[in-house]
């Protein structure tokens, strides 16, 4: 139950690292007013950042784990988040299996 | 520094409570999804020789679980202090855009709580927490964004990742790669769910799909983290392009 002095130090130094990214979008914009071509920017920015961290499952899993992306998709499309995430695990789970 | 706009003080009191339950509330299907996660990263830490309190320490003050795992799987016995910083901070790189959408929200609120709000931003947090204000703006409902609500979300799920991955050290080796039964789909699943959420038809979401192909192909040609900045900016560009149109 110790803590390293090196290993601390490299945890400090990634806090400090994932804190800076969290900050420099915030302080870039400020208070500044976007101008409308910026805005409708900004409109598309966070769906572009949500497919980009989840666009991996897209290409790497088998046959078993894109079907169950499917599926999943199908249900995120007219469901709510819980029942999504429910049929999203179950249907991964029971195709690997298959 | 301009003064922030306040509800009157006799009205705060139980809307703060219920923002801020309303905040645990939303966050309660995103826990279930880190509970695997964080068991698996805990597990992985105690294998390459960190405690259950460095584990810990970690998962508290990064916050931010991709970059955890990166890390954990570039970690030697002394750390490479500069790998382990510059890895994170690529990853991270996206919290750049995310911050930016997030700051038309943030400033109502004076400076410091800002910054306390940002220091627990991931990219759960962000995205349940900017969508829901997005929809309360569309309603018509003022606030759109309360800090109750962003820190009911924020630290439920920080408190999740901690402990998660501090259980995940402790019993370690005895786990396995529980993921493999399927809750590595929780992720997708809840992304997918915000993205119907943000959806305004096919013409608004052409960027995304530039993202998507932009960054599964550099998921597949380029080793590393590279694919999500690369992805989000892609994706950011054609919007710009696009936005000239209309």
């Amino acid at each position: 139950m110790s803590v390293h002095l090196s290993t601390f130090l490299a945890i400090l130094l990634m806090g400090a690292a994932t804190y800076s990214t969290r900050l420099i979008g915030y302080a870039l914009l400020g208070n500044r007013e976007l101008s409308p071509r910026a805005k409708r920017v900004m409109d598309a920015a966070p769906g572009c950042v949500l497919i980009s961290v989840i666009a991996p499952h897209f290409v790497s899993g088998g046959p078993a784990d894109l079907a169950a992306l499917v599926i999943t998709a199908i249900a995120a499309t007219r469901l709510s988040l819980l029942p999504t995430i429910v049929i999203g695990v179950a249907s991964a789970g029971l195709l690997r299996l298959l | 520094m301009t003064l922030p706009i306040t509800t009157t003080s006799d009205e705060a009191e139980p809307v703060a409570q219920n923002e801020f339950l309303r905040g645990v509330k939303k966050s309660v299907p995103m826990m279930i999804g880190f509970v695997p996660f964080g068991l698996v990263l805990g597990a992985q830490a105690s294998a390459k020789g960190l405690s259950p309190v460095e584990v810990s320490l970690l998962t508290g003050i990064n916050f931010a679980g991709g970059s955890e795992f990166a890390a954990i799987g570039l970690w030697t016995s002394p750390p490479h202090l500069l790998l382990l910083a510059g890895v994170t901070l690529l990853i991270n790189s996206r919290h750049i855009l995310m911050g930016a959408t997030l700051a038309p929200f943030l400033r109502r609120f004076p400076r410091s709580k800002a910054l306390m709000a940002l220091a627990l931003m991931c990219d759960e947090t962000w995205a349940l927490t900017l969508s829901d204000a997005r929809e309360r703006e569309k309603r018509g409902l003022f606030p759109s964004l309360t800090l109750p609500f962003y820190f009911g979300v924020a630290i439920c799920l920080w408190l999740t990742w901690i402990v998660s991955t501090a259980i995940g050290a402790v019993i370690g080796p005895a786990l396995g790669d529980i993921t493999r039964y399927g809750f590595d789909m929780a992720f997708p699943a809840v992304f997918l769910v915000l993205l119907r959420g943000m959806w305004t038809g096919v013409r608004a979401a052409r960027p995304w799909m530039v993202s998507g192909i932009a960054a599964a192909a550099v998921y597949l040609l380029v080793p590393g983290a590279w694919y999500v900045p690369a992805g989000a900016v892609s994706g950011v560009l054609a919007a710009w392009m696009w936005s000239e149109e209309t």
